[in-house]
């Protein structure tokens, strides 16, 4: 992990750190085709040339209401499992590289962020939370019942 | 060939092609120094060429003319028209030697000589010209075509290259990038307006486009030979360990599949083999004392034919026996005992694809791991495919399975709800029903609501409630309609607020967390670039409860025998009339529900006429000849010849007749009076109504009208022309009265002089009519109907 490059971004007013091996692109966001009687976190789908992206609404994604936060009009786009999201969240900050192995804090991160966080991370702005994709892509419910 | 002679072969080709153009100026002017070189540079190369391969007369040719050439580079020989013609006919020489290495061919002997004598200074002009004579291919003359063709297939044979399934894949959505970039600028073009300029270059664009996206598609499929490969050393294994002797007898393995379905069958196609090698073939000994030979014969066959690839997997064991199925069907409580008599052979065997169901008495460590012949067929189903099964006991046991050719590219048909559009596969459609022909019926019984298709109640769910989405400001029943047949045979309709287009669509998997709302089976782009959602319509329907289990549709199976039976006694469509009477009419003169606007009726004659889908029919039943209402409800009667309109108040059902029909005489058009649900109801006599009021319709034979040959011409093109009275023509020998054709066809047929002999309707794609006419607009559906009639008429003159 160390000397790793991150893409660091805001996501519901935390600094997160998602590796940058996994990011394909950040797109400028396009219309978004809703998905009706999807899970919230889904934000629907839209085009990035002729693939079909599902857009991740992030905060959502991690059990937060995304009200109090501004979004970003540019969307991250990650590949998961042979599949490719585009991930929205507060604002997209920078690329850096770690500075240390993620580690963990005692007492963990919140139930909302440990869920999704492989652990804290030094970087060169500052301590983030390193991003579990897999697990933020699976939305809140992920654990209980799927929406 | 080896590799390094079709390089060789390759090379030659080439360095001719680019050279032509020279040799054919060198020929104009034969002191052209600059054309001298470069033919001296071909017959050089290949000279040089020559040396690595043992071709002695190629190389003797190229050699003397090498020589010639190089004097007269030198200066020491001035070339003349002989030279010339001599150094072409020695250059056709090597064009046909090389066709015939190419071909693996032996030249013809001798001549070569002659050929060479001929390049010597101060050769009498005739004898080249003599010696010219056997080549028939003289430089500049275009190869014939079966040259042209056996030179391309020599090609393909030898040019195949192995890529890596990523670059094709890169390749393919690259395509497909381009394909919506040109659908993006087509729309962008269509919106500026006419400009001669662009359309034109834009065109042949979309053509290319067309052609590599078919290439591509192509490169996408591969022998089902891969999936076949496998095959026998299965069989040889699962017949070792069950200790049967089983013969493999693979056919059509160069049948061509989309790689990805290629993965889908073989789940399905293994199942099934290892059931027949278990439960179908006999072991040796058994086979003998039956008469069989020892060994089993297990074949599979795969077919293409059309869109759909056929795979049959039969073997020549025992057979599935009926009374067994049956038996088992109802110990596990699949049908009942009352029900099994009326089932059909065919409908028992096919019990076999049922949840729960397997008839081997031991479970063996091959078959019957808990899955079965259940999953195959929803595998199968999944990916737009079917299975059926049919057998003889004793002779053996016969699988077939449709498939599909892609998965990716499917025929579909966008909808609009709620602002928002979805896709749904053409496979499922079974007819589009405008809003505009309210013969539908639409009603609600408790949550459900209903139409009436094709004198059934068909359940119907609303898009926007099934998605959650908030209601048009269409009225309920005004929607279209598009009615779905599933696989397993049910019924269902699917309100929409609108249909949009029809065409081929670019399926993409969609990501788990949407796919598990079970709504979806994938995304598609638009036109515009804008992704659609493509509906799961199996899905959707088994989430309302509109897939019928096995007993339902074994149940549905002998409900439609009865009705069969029933049909025998009187089935009549209730009504109201004007005068709030009850009345019936038969079911057999009703054709169809018909509403229309008062502006469709004509009093001004002796007796009522009303038009309907562009024909004048004569209208009874209206209170003393008033229009009633702005739009009237109509029976649409027909006795097969002649056909009548009758007016309604309502239509309420279509009911059976089982009470005792009491004649009575005092009005001649009442045929008898029944008991309805206790109520009297007056049956309209048939015979007395078309003596009276029936009518011919002016030509008994419907004219024949042609489509042009596309799916939507097909599905929605075509309801509305059946409906306005005409025939579609089928087949290219039938005569057409009236055809219809797409006006950029139509121009272009215009330019290529194609006559035609009968009234043409040409559709445009746009609204908004340009200032020349004589175009309707596709989706425009009273000018169509009026350009139906009029043709008509002038057929009728003529």
């Amino acid at each position: 992990m160390m000397n790793d490059l991150l893409v660091m971004a805001q996501i519901a007013g935390r600094r997160c750190a998602l590796p940058a091996h996994d990011v394909q692109s950040v797109i400028e966001i396009g219309a978004i085709t809703p998905v009706p009687r999807s899970p919230g976190f889904i934000a629907g789908i839209t085009a990035m040339r002729s693939q079909a992206l599902t857009v991740i609404d992030c905060r959502r994604a991690l059990g937060f209401d995304p009200a109090p936060w501004s979004i970003d009009h540019r969307a991250i786009v990650v590949a998961v499992n042979g599949y490719s999201y585009a991930l929205r969240v507060d604002s997209i900050e920078d690329i850096t590289t770690g500075i240390a192995e993620p580690g963990t804090v005692p007492g963990g991160f919140g139930p909302e962020w440990s869920r999704v966080a492989t652990g804290m991370i030094e970087t060169r702005v500052g301590p983030s939370l390193l991003v579990d994709l897999e697990v933020l892509i699976a939305g809140p419910d992920s654990l209980g019942e799927a929406a | 060939m080896d590799e390094l002679l079709a390089d060789f072969v390759a090379e030659t080709r080439e360095m001719l092609e680019a050279s032509e153009g020279e040799i054919i100026a060198w020929e104009a002017d034969p002191a052209d120094r600059a054309r001298l070189d470069t033919i001296f540079r071909f017959v050089h190369t290949v000279k040089g060429n020559c040396g690595f391969f043992d071709f002695p007369r190629l190389a003797g040719l190229s050699h003397a003319a090498e020589d010639a050439l190089a004097d007269c580079r030198s200066g020491r020989r001035d070339p003349d028209a002989a030279l010339v013609t001599a150094v072409l006919a020695i250059i056709d020489r090597i064009v046909q030697m090389v066709d015939a290495i190419e071909a693996g061919e032996e030249f013809p002997e001798g001549g070569d000589d002659e050929l060479i004598a001929s390049l010597k200074v101060g050769q009498d002009d005739e004898l080249v010209e003599h010696l010219a004579q056997p080549t028939p291919k003289a430089a500049g003359t275009a190869p014939t075509k079966a040259d042209a063709a056996k030179k391309s297939e020599a090609a393909v044979a030898q040019r195949s290259i192995r890529l890596p399934v990523d670059l094709l894949d890169r390749v393919m959505s690259g395509v497909s990038d381009m394909v919506l970039a040109r659908n993006d600028l087509a729309h962008r073009l269509r919106q500026a307006g006419t400009q001669p300029t662009i359309d034109g270059p834009f065109e042949r664009l979309t053509t290319i486009l067309a052609d590599v996206r078919d290439a591509i598609t192509r490169m996408r499929m591969q022998r089902i030979e891969t999936l076949f490969g496998a095959l026998p050393r299965l069989v040889r294994d699962l017949s070792s360990e069950l200790g049967k002797q089983v013969m493999v007898d693979l056919e059509g393995g160069d049948v061509e599949l989309d790689r990805e379905m290629i993965e889908m069958v073989r789940d399905p196609i293994t199942h099934i083999i290892r059931n027949a090698i278990d439960h179908g073939i006999e072991t040796p000994s058994d086979r003998l004392a039956k008469g069989k030979r020892e060994i089993g014969l297990l074949s599979i066959a795969a077919r293409q034919s059309g869109n759909t690839i056929s795979i049959v997997i039969s073997d020549d064991g025992r057979g599935l026996v009926e009374s067994r199925i049956a038996e088992k069907a109802i110990a596990t409580g699949l049908i009942k005992e009352s029900e099994r008599a009326s089932m059909s052979r065919e409908k028992t065997l096919q019990l076999i694809f049922e949840p729960g169901f397997s008839t081997a008495e031991s479970v063996s460590s091959v078959s019957g791991r808990g899955v079965g012949l259940d999953v195959v067929r929803d595998n199968l189903e999944r990916v737009g495919g079917s299975i059926k099964v049919t057998s003889t006991e004793g002779v053996g046991t016969l699988f077939t399975l449709q498939i599909p050719l892609t998965l990716s590219i499917i025929a579909g048909l966008t909808v609009e709800v709620g602002d928002q559009r979805f896709a749904i596969p053409q496979s499922y459609v079974e007819e589009i029903i405008h809003s505009s022909a309210k013969a539908l019926d639409f009603t609600r019984v408790g949550e459900t609501a209903l139409v009436t298709f094709r004198g059934a109640r068909v359940p119907c769910l609303m898009l926007n409630d099934v998605l959650g989405l908030p209601a048009g400001d269409i009225a309920l029943g005004d929607h279209t309609m598009v009615m779905l047949r599933l696989a397993s045979g049910d019924l269902f309709a699917l309100a929409v607020d609108q249909i949009h287009s029809h065409g081929d669509v670019v399926v993409k998997p969609l990501a788990p967390a949407i796919m598990k709302s079970g709504m979806y089976a994938g995304s598609t782009l638009l036109d515009d670039g804008q992704p659609v959602l493509l509906l799961d319509v199996t899905n959707v329907a088994s989430q309302y409860g509109l897939v019928s289990d096995a007993r339902n549709r074994v149940l549905k199976a002998n409900h439609e025998t009865e009705t069969a039976k029933a049909s025998d006694a009187c089935r009549a469509m209730l009504f109201t009339d004007f005068d709030a009477r009850r009345r019936a009419v038969r079911l057999e003169l009703v054709q169809r529900i018909e509403t229309a606007p008062a502006t469709a009726i004509d009093l001004s004659g002796s007796a009522p006429r009303a038009v309907i889908d562009g024909v004048i029919l004569p209208l009874v039943g209206l209170p003393n000849g008033q229009i009633p209402a702005e739009k009237i409800r109509i029976l649409r009667l027909t006795d097969g010849n002649s056909d009548l309109l009758q007016a309604v108040r309502d239509v309420n059902d279509a009911v059976e007749l089982t009470d005792k029909l009491k004649p009575v005489n005092d009005d001649p058009l009442i045929e008898a009076v029944t008991l309805v649900d206790g109520e009297t109801v007056a049956l309209l006599d048939g015979h007395e109504l078309f003596a009276r009021y029936g009518e011919v319709p002016e030509s008994v034979k419907k004219p024949v009208c042609r489509l042009p040959d596309t799916d939507w011409a097909r599905t929605i093109l075509g309801p509305l022309v059946t409906s306005a009275g005409y025939d579609i023509a089928e087949s290219e020998e039938r005569q057409e009265d009236v055809s219809i054709w797409f006006d950029d066809e139509y121009e272009a047929a215009l330019a290529l002089e194609v006559e035609f002999d009968n009234p043409v309707i040409r559709l445009r794609d746009i609204p908004d009519a340009p200032d020349d006419a004589g175009t309707v607009y596709r989706y425009d559906r009273d000018g169509l109907v009026e350009a139906l009639r009029q043709a008509r008429a002038a057929g009728g003159r003529k």
